[in-house]
């Protein structure tokens, strides 16, 4: 097909060749080319936020953007996360908080998170719930999200 | 806040689902994948007057188009074979499958959906619940008389399941009468919604089939498979990766049949993504909405001496799992209450709308919304207080319900006391805000169940289970049943599960029945272990089998500590001999006989067997001018039992409230003339954020029940989903001072009831 370009993304520090039909979202490509399916697809409409990933450290969803336009940049996705064997403490405290249930909005919630304390290290309960309202969770409710988030703020910041 | 102090507890699937590691069913790809898409009826009632695949067939890159006419000609439902798996002759919904397309690609597949020929000759749409029982109304199935049902079923042209529960003489107890009271309330449809959308990925190895599916309920799918492409159980295999949640909306046998028949007639496997789109408008699944009409009579010191309720529910265009809705609802619509004379009359009524089928705790919410509010109605008119008159009439340990069983040992007025007094009810609050408190009922299901437990040479262990995750933490709590049993730690077993060729049979994520029927039968499998691993430790102690104890990792002589074996050298010693393995069902309680009532259409749901009890007591504060209701505080009380996994209890309650705050306000299902849904995308539908959620306080009441599940254990991941709809919509009515007759209780609906003339405002 015509319209497939050869480009190069930057994945957790990888550098990967893609060979994509340039109207594909960056979504698709990270799951299907870069081969990493951990940025998951709830609504391919911006609604959501189960396919955030970061963009040099900004929360984007991943769905509503270009693959090509990543082209040069940093790209984070959830498994991006963990250093070596370590989890990230956002990684642990929701799984110790209980704010993991079905799992499918955690990606998204978790990078979300990650970018929320980038730019406040300290977040109030009430800047965290603003933070992370475009990250629908249908099984938790999410106090328990709130909290592991909360909670390490508080670790990283004592 | 939960105010429950919560141990630590890292359920086992834990790490795969935060390292992004685990993997869903729309994560897998398999050698030489095709896309699978559907072609859609888009119009709700038609007669097909011509179906042409020719052209779609001939594109290249396209491997196969099915129709009904490609597959076995089987009706199927489990209530009324009322379906096909392809539209035959006439489509019934928006959402009605007519075709299927396996393609090469995402586009091709698109090409070839583009290039099929349908034309259709329109029918009348049946868009209406009320009307759609009218002796004249059109009919959703021409052949209605001619389908295969459920004995029990009383069905009558679009009246699909007709229940009725009748106890005492309620036209007497109404003429006894001080006040009666008469109200109308009409709950809108809505979503289950999980958050990953629906997947399927099939392929065949000779005359095997190997379907994985985002189902809740693996055995029933692999049914579902078996009935319509006429196979026997042992050639289809159904595994479930990850589930992203299901809340009853992944219950039943939805696409795995459709998928598995595309990838048999390509020779290729097959991979089926939902859209956020077709995963609104497709399944045969989604909560009911429900028409009722309410009339209780009370004597003037708030004695309940009579009810009688009719209500219509929307069956969609056809039955699903909906058979029993109508007497479920029934039950729903009379109440936790002592009712000495009680009349209640439901119908599952055919329409062209999306079907209905379980959605957590089906009928529930909705019913005991219009209950609830028509509730606080039967106490305004009498100037009591609505507490105090739930108190008065509720059911109790020892006292009768509106079916006439006869309650053990429960806690609703636990429940009740202990939600409102931790709500604040009864303090002062700013004019702009109110208390508003509801109660509610649901039962736990006993049913069959198996698991297999297994104990390794190097002494680590496997629970094999039939049991199904879809988040709640159910199958992750089998791990602490069973290394409670065997005196070892819950990380020392693996769970094998979601695999109906691994384990034995399990009913499913649904029917909050995990826990309390497949957590007995894990304890059983693991107590086979144990009497081996005693029958291993007496042999090497000296001591008799009955004397041994399990714990801590050891089998030791009871009173004689010194005198122990390691569980992981018993388990080397019975890797070279007798190996380690348990099995286990055990027997399903029974629910008790009711007696002193009347129900016609019995599905077997006026009787419950450990039924579990709630209030939610919910403050609201409401701005006048714009009819926007914002939740600031929600206390809730649970009767489910003995709490064995409390992180995912409050877990469950908390995600139960959120999705009931949304059933109140928000989610509702719109439908256009032409029974089409308007609101068919998360932005439209409006699901509740972190923003606007606010903080909930968690009580559970434990009491023994007799008859439960292990330890005590009710179900739970249904019940806090019931009441929180209807105590929010009775702080709004306190603060409207008139309720809210429909649901959701939009803004616009609150601002135009304050409005309307003759509304006290
Ligand atoms: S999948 Fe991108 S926001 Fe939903
Ligand atoms: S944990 Fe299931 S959607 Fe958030």
């Amino acid at each position: 097909m015509s319209d497939i370009v050869n480009y190069h993304l930057t994945v957790n520090g990888m550098d990967y060749p893609v060979n994509a039909a340039q109207g594909r979202n960056l979504l698709s490509v990270i799951r299907a080319e870069v081969g990493l399916t951990g940025t998951k697809e709830g609504c391919d409409d911006c609604e959501c936020g189960a396919c955030m990933v970061l963009l040099d450290g900004q929360p984007v969803n991943s769905c509503s953007f270009l693959a090509v336009q990543a082209q040069g940049r940093a790209i984070t996705t959830v498994e991006g996360l963990q250093q070596g064997d370590e989890m990230h403490p956002l990684q642990r405290n929701i799984l110790e908080e209980g704010g993991v249930q079905c799992g499918f909005c955690t990606p998204g919630m978790l990078l979300s998170a990650t970018a929320l304390l980038e730019r406040n290290p300290s977040p109030t309960e009430e800047d965290v719930r603003i933070g992370l309202s475009g990250n629908l969770c249908r099984c938790t409710g999410y106090a328990k999200i709130v909290a592991a988030v909360q909670r390490t703020a508080a670790e990283l910041h004592p | 806040m939960s105010t429950t102090s919560v141990p630590r507890f890292v359920r086992a699937d834990g790490p795969d689902k935060v390292t992004g590691s685990g993997r869903y069913t729309a994560d897998l790809t398999l050698t030489g994948t095709l896309v699978a898409k559907f072609k859609y009826a888009e119009v709700s009632h038609a007669r097909i007057a011509r179906l042409d695949v020719s052209a779609a067939r001939a594109i290249p890159g396209v491997f196969a188009v099915l129709t009904q006419d490609d597959v076995p000609d089987v009706r199927f439902g489990p209530f009324v074979q009322d379906r096909t798996l392809f539209a035959r002759d006439v489509v019934r919904f928006e959402g009605e499958i007519v075709a299927a397309v396996a393609a090469i690609d995402v586009p091709t597949a698109q090409r070839a959906l583009n290039a099929i020929v349908v034309e259709y000759a329109p029918l009348p749409v049946v868009n209406d619940i009320e009307a759609a029982l009218a002796a004249d109304a059109p009919l959703v199935h021409e052949g209605w008389s001619q389908y295969g049902a459920a004995d029990v079923l009383v069905r009558e042209r679009n009246d699909a399941s007709f229940a009725s529960i009748a106890k005492g003489d309620v036209e007497r107890g109404m003429a006894e009468a001080d006040t009666v009271v008469h109200s109308r309330y009409v709950a809108d449809g809505c979503h289950a919604a999980p958050i990953e959308p629906r997947a399927v990925v099939a392929q065949w190895e000779g005359n095997k089939v190997t379907i994985w599916t985002t189902t809740q309920v693996p055995f029933d799918a692999r049914a579902g498979v078996c009935e319509t492409l006429e196979m026997p159980a042992s050639r289809v295999r159904i595994i479930v990766p990850h589930l992203g949640g299901g809340f009853g909306g992944k219950c039943g046998f939805h696409y795995e049949a459709h998928v598995a028949a595309l990838a048999k007639a390509t020779k290729r496997p097959v991979r089926l993504v939902f859209s956020r789109r077709e995963e609104f408008i497709a399944p045969d699944r989604r909560r009911e909405g429900i028409v009722f009409d309410f009339e209780t009579g009370v004597k003037a010191d708030g004695t309940i001496v009579a009810r009688k309720v009719w209500l219509a529910i929307d069956n969609g265009a056809y039955t699903a799992d909906a058979g029993f809705f109508s007497q479920l609802a029934a039950m729903h619509a009379l109440g936790p209450y002592q009712v000495p004379n009680a009349l209640a009359e439901a119908h599952l009524v055919y329409t062209n709308h999306q079907p209905s089928g379980s959605v957590r705790a089906p009928t529930a919410p909705q019913t005991c919304w219009a209950l609830e509010s028509h509730t606080d109605e039967v106490a305004k008119a009498i100037g009591m207080d609505p507490v105090a008159f739930r108190i008065k009439n509720a059911v109790a340990t020892g006292k009768e319900g509106p079916s006439g069983q006869v309650y053990d040992e429960i806690g609703l007025v636990d429940c009740i006391e202990a939600a409102t007094a931790r709500a604040g009810y009864g303090d002062d609050l700013p004019d702009d805000e109110a208390i508003g408190v509801a109660i509610g009922w649901w039962p736990s299901f006993s049913a069959a169940s198996g698991a297999y437990v297994k104990i390794d040479g190097d002494g680590s262990g496997q629970i094999i289970t039939g049991a199904q995750e879809c988040g709640t933490g159910a199958v992750m709590t089998l791990r602490q049943l069973v290394a409670d049993e065997l005196g070892m730690q819950p990380e020392d077993f693996e769970l094998v599960y979601q695999d109906t060729s691994a384990a034995p049979y399990d009913m499913g994520a649904t029917g909050s029945q995990t826990l309390f029927n497949n957590g007995r039968a894990a304890i059983a499998a693991a107590g086979q272990i144990a009497e081996q691993l005693k029958q291993l430790a007496a042999d090497m102690l000296e001591a008799s089998p009955a004397d041994i104890v399990l714990a801590d990792g050891a089998a030791s002589v009871a009173g004689t500590p010194s005198r122990s074996v390691p569980i992981t050298e018993l388990a080397g010693i019975a890797a070279g001999g007798e190996l380690l393995i348990g099995h286990g069902s055990g027997v399903p309680p029974a629910a008790q006989e009711v007696s002193g009532a009347t129900c016609i259409g019995d599905v077997g749901m006026t009787a419950w067997v450990a039924p579990q009890f709630s209030c939610h007591a919910v403050r609201v504060k409401l701005d006048r001018d714009t009819g926007v209701a914002r939740v600031l505080h929600v206390s809730t009380a649970h009767d489910s039992g003995t709490i064995i996994n409390r992180i995912g209890a409050t877990g469950q309650v908390e995600g139960g409230v959120m999705m009931g705050i949304g059933q109140a306000l928000t989610e509702g299902t719109r439908y256009n003339d032409e029974g089409q849904q308007r609101n068919a995308a998360l932005l439209e539908y409006k699901l509740q954020t972190c923003a606007d959620a606010p903080p909930i306080d968690i009580h559970f009441v434990e009491i023994n029940t007799p008859n439960a599940g292990p330890r005590g254990a009710k179900g739970l991941a249904e019940a806090p989903n019931v009441a929180t709809a209807a105590a929010i919509a009775n702080a709004i009515a306190k603060i409207a001072g008139t309720p809210i007759r429909q649901l959701p209780m939009t803004a616009e609906r609150v601002w135009e009831t304050m409005n309307t003339e003759g509304s006290p405002a």
